[in-house]
This record gives structure tokens, sequence and C-alpha cells, in this order.
């Protein structure tokens, strides 16, 4: 077990503490413990980045934080009293709590009157209330929908709403699990600019640690239910062994930073066998093939519109676009659940309304919610539901269902519940169940959505290995990068450009004018990845340390500082190049001195500490 | 099968309504009443699910579910249900305003009957709560067919005729809603056992995540 | 009593069931297209203007009148016993629906609602209606089981009529205002607030859960799965609403938490301060003498 270090650098003067959690303990009814021996203490102004795998205990310890769930041991003290009574009444006034779902959250039959509800509880006139609530909602973006009914709202629209309702409250405290989870980078930086100005005190749920990075100073790492570290979130991107360890390494991602343009042998062969193979057999038609589609909602507006392209077979593409720019309508009309006017070819023939229906059988989605695809009782009938739909006997199924379970690495989950499943491993039935059809086209919408990055990366590698036409719709830079060759950017029910990948890595402009900004997560994947730097290098430098050494006939210890030269393997910043070099604070490192105790040495025994 | 405005004679309207009140009143007691939104949100779901329709042969059905509200809500399901009347009514016109007091005795009723007698015959197998699930379906919906077919007759004579056709058309729903049932009950006890212990709202603790 | 010859008789049910299907398909396909023709709103401003701003007099009539008057009203219609009087509440209730300005395809939608069940009543209700002295039986053929009662056909006619008149009204009630404000207008009534407000959430989720209801059914239909009228059906339309509790059960729980969460204590905010006028009782008693002419009419001219 490596040591855990806990608020040992935060554990400041007591008496103006916001919250002071002792001890805690919580399980949900019958189960294994959610938390255990939690402690932490919260200053005002504090902005807390909460991380760890999905599972891990952090929802359930921002619950117990607004008094939602009651501790079985320990206690939580807010402001100095325990968080109960008169006391959880006024905390729930002053903290403000993001759920990950927003429809959870905007439970009035409008927008504003939404907004106007906490004010109002906090025991605001209704005029006030409103007030506040028009503030708020202009702060977030949406005075425009302030009568709307949420579930007329989209995805991040509703997120936006749902702060809203938060900061009409002006709260001291906001609690955040998961805010930017789904949302497209333009709606994410809206998120991100209001969260940088919001001066209270901060606590934030997230998987993205890029997000985090610019958002938060403090790390609190909770791995099965106890916190295991608790430090600066610079010093925790910096150790990756420590992120590997809690499931969190996302330095996968960091390997890419297009702002570094090279157009490498690799680039220049791939766009050569791209377009050798399409020039030598023409004959073959390709997989997909769309002229001139167009996609009208049963309201009249237009989804899609003049959408022409087509897909290789064998070829792997994605689709960028903000919310609501018709990727999943797109998407929807190319596994047939919905049919637009327009030429649509599917490995060369023309999709009928009849063939529409049997399209199922040869293309394959995973969508972004996998709740919306489970639905059986068991792991095996849920992979074999699809090939009884084909008519398949039970003899031939049973084999293909373990060659799909090994192939995203379930073996052995035949007869556990979906239900009951964690997030990747749903997130991977949930590809298995796809690819035991052997669809020709496989189409992922958000795969990453909602996964840590453990489940991230381990989704990549399977998706990587697939030998499978694939169309990918993400807002993650780095799956398209990684997963992709080519790029469709869609915007408001066109297709704006379609390009090679590299090319929209490096395009700025092309990012701007879809309102994609990716720029602060290059900016900030750069900052990681110079504190992560590491290698081996020697260069002379000071020791503290204590042996035992000889002086003559007197031997005794103590601390003492050397300087030598020898090399090491350290986490460094390069400021320049091979300049000099810049350690993180509070880094220890032991070696071995050896006879060093026996080096000739001279000082004067009155203050001990001056060694040569 | 809702009653729809003007059928039913002006007095067993007025009855229905404040039996009705009366018993809703009494649904509500049996939860605490800072409580009660979460019978407004399970409403919503019933609600969606009595809007799915299953084939039937050439024609098609949808599902009524007194039986499957009365095994997952209890005495509550009363007020879900005449909620969830109100809604239809509000929504699409299905039932009418002034009928609704008789359509939420119609099905509230067998509703609670229904609750009782699963959580008194459910059994600890599945198969058990798969069988008593079916049997409160097929009983729920057969039980809310006679109540239409006497509210219907209390028109009179006249309406005799029509309340016979009403009961005999119900016969393959209640089949339909009985295997539903019996599968849906069967799936819960597996995927989460929770959902089917009595009275959803005092017993269930808060699980989450 | 009529005789006619058999072969009459299939043209006599299926000749009006023909028609109601064409009207039916007609309405439905007007509604569409009506409700496609709407144009966003500017969300920006609440949806229905205040008193002054009212688009027309029931927009601008207090709603706890409105609700009282109408309903009211409404057993009024139910309580006619004749096709005359049930006629006229239905012209009535067709001017109302045109002096309150309401969307022509949500009246039609609940039209359509009514079909089903007013459809059995005309086509079982003149077969089955006991014979008493008097009536007119139209007799097909030498068959003696089957004889069409025109008291029936003319009773199911009156139930219709009125189950009409009674639904034309249902929009100038419901969305003369916001719903939140007609049913704060309820609670001043004496129902319940709590019962309004159960009412107000339970809409909002209605949408919720039907969007999620959509995307489960599009996640199975990408599996391939169709209904059919078989037992695979059933069970994995069991598997979708078991699916659909379990997730919305987890819901209800998380929505009780944001509530709480933001210092819900059992009660809520009030939308709306309501004032009652004289104009509002004006309007009232309008309605009151509408009634009492139906009555009379049905009671005394008959």
């Amino acid at each position: 077990m490596h040591e855990i270090h806990e608020g040992a650098a935060f554990r400041l003067t007591s008496g103006s503490l916001l919250f002071n959690v002792r001890n805690l303990f919580f399980r949900y009814s019958n189960d294994i413990p959610a938390l255990f021996g939690v402690n932490a203490d919260i200053s005002p102004g504090d902005r807390i980045a909460l991380v760890g795998k999905n599972g891990s205990g952090k929802t359930t310890l921002i619950k117990l934080l607004c008094g939602l769930l009651a501790p079985e041991d320990g206690e939580v003290r807010y402001k100095g009293k325990p968080l109960a009574g008169q006391r959880l009444e006024q905390a729930r006034l002053e903290l403000g709590v993001l759920f990950q779902d927003p429809d959870d959250q905007l439970f009035m039959h409008t927008v504003i009157e939404d907004a106007a509800f906490g004010p109002g509880q906090q025991g605001k006139s209704q005029k006030e209330a409103q007030l506040a609530a028009i503030k708020a909602l202009h702060q977030v973006g949406l005075e425009k929908m302030a009568y709307k009914a949420p579930h007329n709202l989209s995805f991040g629209q509703k997120k936006r709403a749902a702060l809203a309702g938060l900061l009409a409250m002006n709260p001291e405290v906001l609690l955040l699990d998961e805010p930017t989870a789904n949302l497209d980078p333009n709606q994410e930086q809206v998120f991100l600019d209001l969260l940088k100005n919001f001066t209270g005190t901060l606590i934030c749920i997230s998987h993205d640690l890029i997000f985090l990075y610019e958002l938060c100073d403090r790390a609190v790492v909770i791995d099965q239910g106890r916190i295991h570290h608790d430090y600066t979130l610079r010093e925790l991107v910096s150790q990756r062994h420590t992120l590997r360890e809690h499931g969190l390494d996302f330095s996968f991602r960091l390997v890419m930073t297009p702002s570094a343009p090279d157009p490498d042998s690799e680039v220049i062969e791939n766009t050569l066998s791209q377009s050798a193979p399409a020039s030598e057999k023409t004959e073959d038609p390709p997989i997909v093939e769309l002229h001139g589609f167009q996609y009208r909602y049963p309201d009249g507006t237009l989804a899609l519109q003049n959408v022409t392209f087509s897909i290789r077979k064998g070829e792997r593409i994605s689709i960028v676009g903000e919310n609501g720019a018709g990727k999943s309508t797109l998407l929807s009309c190319l596994v047939g659940l919905l049919q637009g006017k327009g030429d649509y070819r599917f490995a060369g023939k023309t999709v009928t309304r009849k063939e529409c229906k049997r399209l199922w059988r040869r293309v394959g989605i995973v969508f972004q919610d996998c709740a919306d695809q489970l639905f059986c009782s068991s792991v095996k009938e849920e992979l074999a539901f699809g090939l009884h739909r084909l008519g398949y006997s039970r003899s031939e199924t049973e084999p293909r269902v373990c060659r799909a379970l090994s192939m995203v690495r379930l073996e052995g989950f035949e007869d556990r519940v979906p239900l009951h499943l964690s997030g990747g491993e749903r997130k991977r039935l949930a590809l298995a169940c796809v690819l035991i059809m052997e669809p020709e086209l496989l189409i992922l919408d958000e795969p990453t959505a909602g996964l840590d990055p453990q489940g991230e990366e381990l989704l990549l590698n399977i998706l990587y290995n697939l030998d499978v036409t694939l169309v990918l719709v993400s807002h993650d830079v780095f799956f398209m990068k990684e997963l992709t060759r080519r790029t469709l950017v869609m915007h408001q029910g066109k297709i704006l450009e379609d390009l090679p990948i590299q090319t929209f890595m490096q395009d700025d402009r092309l990012g701007d004018l879809n309102g994609l900004s990716y720029m602060y997560r290059l900016r900030s994947s750069r900052d990681i990845r110079i504190l992560q730097h590491e290698h081996e290098h020697s260069h002379p430098h000071t020791h503290l340390h204590t042996h035992p050494h000889r002086h003559e006939n007197l031997v005794h210890e103590h601390t003492h500082a050397h300087e030598h030269d020898h090399p090491h393997r350290f986490v460094h910043r390069h400021p320049g190049e091979e300049k000099k070099h810049d350690h993180m604070p509070r880094r220890y490192h032991h070696h071995d001195h050896s006879d060093h105790d026996r080096e000739s040495h001279d000082h004067s025994h009155e203050n001990n500490n001056t060694d040569k | 099968m809702h009653i729809s405005d003007g059928v039913l004679p002006v007095s067993v309207t007025i009855g229905g309504y404040i039996a009705g009140a009366a018993l809703a009143a009494w649904s509500a007691r049996r939860t605490e009443s800072e409580e009660l939104p979460k019978v407004a949100v399970v409403t919503a779901a019933f609600f969606v699910a009595s809007l799915i329709h299953i084939p039937l042969g050439p024609t098609s059905a949808h599902l009524l579910m007194p039986g499957l509200a009365g095994a997952l809500l209890g005495p509550v399901a009363f007020l879900a249900i005449s909620l969830g009347l109100l809604l239809q009514t509000l929504l699409f016109q299905f039932g009418g305003l002034t009928a609704l007091g008789a359509n939420a005795l119609m099905m509230g009723l067998p509703a609670v009957a229904c609750g009782w007698i699963f959580q008194k015959f459910k059994g600890k197998t599945q198969v058990g709560h798969a069988i008593a699930g079916g049997v409160t379906g097929a009983s729920g919906t057969a039980m809310a067919a006679i109540f239409l077919a006497l509210l219907l007759a209390t028109g009179g004579e006249d309406f005799f005729g029509v309340a016979k056709v009403a009961l005999l058309a119900h016969v393959p729903v209640i089949i339909v809603e009985g295997v539903v049932s019996a599968f849906t009950i069967g799936f819960l006890f597996r995927v989460k056992p929770a959902l089917l212990e009595s009275s959803f709202v005092r017993h269930q603790k808060t699980v989450n995540d | 009593m009529v005789h006619i010859s058999l072969w009459y008789l299939p043209l006599l049910v299926l000749l009006p069931l023909t028609v109601l299907a064409i009207i039916a398909v007609w309405l439905r396909r007007v509604a569409h297209r009506q409700s496609i023709a709407e144009e966003e709103p500017d969300w920006s401003v609440p949806a229905l203007g205040d008193e002054e701003g009212g688009i027309s007099p029931l927009h601008r009539w207090d709603v706890r009148c409105k609700i009282v008057t109408i309903l009211g009203f409404s057993f009024v219609i139910a309580s006619l016993g004749h096709l005359g009087p049930a006629l006229t509440a239905v012209g009535i209730s067709l001017i109302v629906s045109v002096i309150s300005k309401v969307s022509l395809a949500r009246v039609l939608f609940r039209l359509l609602a009514l079909t089903g069940f007013l459809g059995m009543l005309v086509v079982v209700m003149p077969f089955t209606v006991p014979t008493h002295s008097g009536d007119t039986l139209v007799i097909f053929g030498n068959t003696d089981w089957l004889c069409l009662n025109l008291r029936g056909l003319l009773l199911s006619a009156t139930i219709s009529a009125r189950a009409v008149a009674i639904a034309l009204l249902m929009e100038p009630l419901f969305s003369t205002a916001p719903l939140p404000v007609t049913l704060h207008g309820l609670c001043r009534l004496g129902v319940p607030e709590m019962a309004s407000q159960s009412v107000l959430l339970s809409y909002r989720y209605v949408h919720v859960f039907r969007h999620e209801a959509r995307r489960m059914s599009a996640g199975m239909q990408v599996r391939g799965f169709r209904k059919r009228t078989d037992i695979q059906t059933l069970r994995t339309v069991a598997y979708f609403l078991g699916m659909l509790f379990v997730r919305s059960f987890e819901r209800t729980e998380r929505v009780f938490e944001a509530m709480r969460a933001r210092g819900y204590r059992g009660r809520f905010p009030e939308p709306v301060e309501l004032r009652m006028r004289t104009m509002d009782i004006l309007m009232a008693s309008v309605w009151l003498v509408a009634a009492a002419v139906l009555i009379t009419y049905d009671r005394i001219l008959f």
C-alpha cells in the first residue's frame, strides 16, 4: 500500500472552517460501506477537485456534505455546528448542489419559476425572487428562454438552467457533480467562465482533470470510500503513479497537443494509403453514401439539410458539432430509426422504406446513455437478444456470447444483472451487444460520456483494435484523433467541412467558426505535460539528510546539507530548452550514499550543521 | 378504457367525485405529506407506461396497469391513479373531467386491492413473485372492467348492452395484462427487489448511485 | 317498425363507420398541419399576458371564477336529456372556443381522443337498447335477433353531443391561463395546495419520462425488436416497463433530493396573486344564464 497523506497541507486555523468532517462512515442499506473514516477540513474559499474512480464514493460524500444523507458514524460540522436541525436548514439555503442530470433539478413548470424556487425558499418576496431569477438566468445566458418549459430545452441549456437555479440563491458554496459531462466545448466554456468567476467555496466532482486543472487548486482523491490524498491539484496531476493507482491517469490524453504540427511520415503515409485503394477499386461501392439528404422533424424544423458524404469500407470517421447541430439525427437516419428525404445508399443499394426497417442487421449503434439500450435481466440474455431476433438457435448463440464478452473484457459476466454493473462495464456491454451482431458499420455516440479515465483508456484500447467501419460522434478531440482519420464538421444541420483529422486539429479558425473552443484544453494539457515531465538527469544539487559520521573518535548523527552530482529520475519542469531545472516543492528522495560516512569533512561541532 | 363526459348520470359522477376525494385523502394520509412530490413523479412514470401499445392481432391495446400500480405503490396507488387520470384529462381528453371521480374509483379501488393481494401472496422466490404479479395484473384489470360495466349499468337498462360489450372487450386485455405483469414483476425481482416491498414511500430508503 | 332487407345492414353500419374514420383521419391531418404552422414564440416573456394583455375575455377572466363556472356548466351539460339541447350546448361550446382563440390543433386532438369510446357507444347502443313501446325498430330482412332501435341511436347521439360539448370547453378552461395559475386558482377554491403542485410535478416529469421511453424504444428497435402478437413481444414489453419503473423510481429519489437540497420543506412558492373584479362576476352570470336557458329548454320544452 502506498502512503496516504491527508489534509496535512491544508489543516488551517480551525476557527474559520466551513466544513469539518470527522471520521465519516456511511453505507447504503445493505451494501458494503460507501465511505469509511473520511476526514476533511474545508475552509471558505477553497476550490476543491473531488476525484476518484466511478463508484468510489464521491457523490455520496457530496450528499453527506449537504445533509441529504445522514452519516452512520462520524460527523459533518458546518460552520462549527453539527449539520442537523436548524443548522441543516440554514445550510441548504447557503449551499448550491448541482446534480448530474439536470432533469432531476428542474422540477418547476418554467425555467424562471425554477430559478425563483430557491430564493422563494430563502424567504424572499415574490418580486425579489423573480429579480434574482432573472439575474441568474442572465448570467448563464438563458434570459431569452425564461418562460420556456424545461423539457423543451436542449441538454446544455438544461444544465445551464439548473446552474441558474443555484446561482439565484447566491450560494456560499457550490457542490458540483460532473458539471460538464456531455457538454459541447462551447457550453463547457460557459461553465468554466462562470465557475472561475464564482468567489465562494467550490467543490467539484469530475473525471475531466484538464477542466479541473483550470478551476481548482486543491485535489481530494477518493478511492473505495477513503480519502487517499489531499493536496494541491498541481501535485496530483504531476504524479503519474498516483493517478494510475486511483484509475485517474488521463495522461494518455496528453500525448497529443497538436500545437506542434509535425506532418510526420505517418500522416503522409495515411493519406497515401487512403487515397490509393479508393482509386484502385472504384467498383466497390462505399458502405454509406448520402447525397442531398435532408430530414425534417414532425414539428417542421429542418434538422438536416443537404447532407452529402460517403464512407468507404473500413474507414473510420468522426463527426463533430455543437449540441443540437444535428449529429444525433444524422445517426438515427443512418441506422434507419428515422427516414429522411434524399438519396441514402447503403453498400450501393438505395435505402427504401422497407430497407430502412432492416438496416439494424447491418448497422450497430451504441447510444450515449447505455441505460437506453440495456433492458434485460442478465448479461447473457442481453447479448442474445439481437441474435434471437435473427433466428439463431440457443446452441449457436452460446459461443458468440462468449466471444463478444471476451472482446470487451467482460469474461465471466454472463449471469450478472446489467443494471448492477458499473458505468464503464455497462458501456462495454452495450458495445458487446452491438458487436455480437457483426455490424458492417459501427456507430458510437459520445462513447466517453461519464466514464472515468481508466474506463476511457480501456474502451479506447478495445475500439482501437476493432476491425470495423466506424462512425464516432464526440466532443472529445483526443478520442477522435486516436480512433479516426477523417472528420465531418456539422453546424445547424449542415456539413460544413469534410477533412482529414490532422487538418482539423490544426485549424484554429475552424474551431472558432463552429464555436468549438478547444483552446484552453490545449493550454492546460501543455501545462500538465510539463508538470509530468520526467526523465533521468544528473546535475549538482543539495541534499539534506542524516547519517552517522565519524570525526576521528567521535561518531554521531545529524542532519546536514550536501551538494553532489548524480543522476536522478525526477518529475520536473523545463522552463526553457535544456536550461535550469525547477523541481516541484515538497519532493523528497532517498538514495544511498555509499561510504559517505567515511568521507572526510570538517565542521565545527559547536554548530552541528555545516558539512561539506 | 375510460368513461367519457356525458355518459354517466350526473348523480353518479358527483357521487364518484365525493367518494374519490375521500379515498384520495385517505391514500395521501398513508405517506408523509412532505414526500408527496415523490408520488407525483412516480405517477408520471405510470402515466407514460400506460401509453404503451401492445399489438393484439389487427388492433392494439394499451395497458391499464391497476395491478402493477397497486403492487409497486400499495395504498398510495389510489392517489397516483387519480392524479394520472386528471393528467390524462388535462392533456389528452382520455376520460372526461366530469367523470373523473368515477374513473378514479374504477381504476383506483382495484389497484389498492391488488396491492394488498400481491403483498399477501408474493412469497419469497422469483417464480412466486411472478405468479403473484400475473394474478394481480389480470385480476386488477378484470376488477376495473367489472367496475366499468357496473358504472355504465347505473345509467339504466339502456346501458346494459354496452356494459356487457365493454366487459367482453376487456377479456384479451386482461390476459395480456396478466402476462406482462408477471414478466415485469419477475424482472423487477431480479433487478431491483426493493421496489416490490410494500408501499414504496414509507419503506424505501434513499438508494442511489 | 320498419322492415328493410338484410343487405342494408352492412351498409348502415359500415357507412357511418367509414365516414367517421375518414373524418378522424382528416381531423388528424388538419391537427398535424396546424401544430406545425405554429411558430416559435418569444420565450423571454410570459407565454400568456397578464390581465391587461390577455388576448380574449377568457384569458382575462379570473381563474377561480372560470373554473367554478365552466365546471358547473359542464355538469349542467352532462345532465341534459335530449339531443336538441345537447346540440345547442355544442354550439355554445364552439362559440366559446372561437372567442377564446384556442389552438385548433389542440381542440381537434381532444375530439380525436373521444372517438374510441363514443364510436363504441354509437355502434353498440342502437342494437342493444331494450325495446319499449313506441320505439322505432329497423329490422333487417327476416332476422329477429338483430334489430336497430332508433331510440338507442338517438340516445348515443345525445351522449356524444354532451361529450363533445364538454370536451370543447376544456381548451378554453385550461389553455387560457398557464397551468400553474389554473392550479393555483384551484387551491384557492379549497383543493389542497399539495395536490396542485403534484399535478405540476407529474406534468413536468411526464415529458421527461416520455423522452426516456422514446429513447429506450429506439434502443430496442435498433436491436431488431418489432412488436408482434406473441409472447416474446409481451416479455420484451415487460422488460421495457420494468426498466422504465426502475429508472423512474430512481429519478424520483433524485428529484426529491434536489428539491430538499434547495430548501424544500413541504411548501411551494405561490405563483401569482389573484384579484376578482366585477367583470369576472358579470361573465360568470352570463354563463349562469346560458346554463339556465339550457336546462329550461331541456326540461320544459320537451
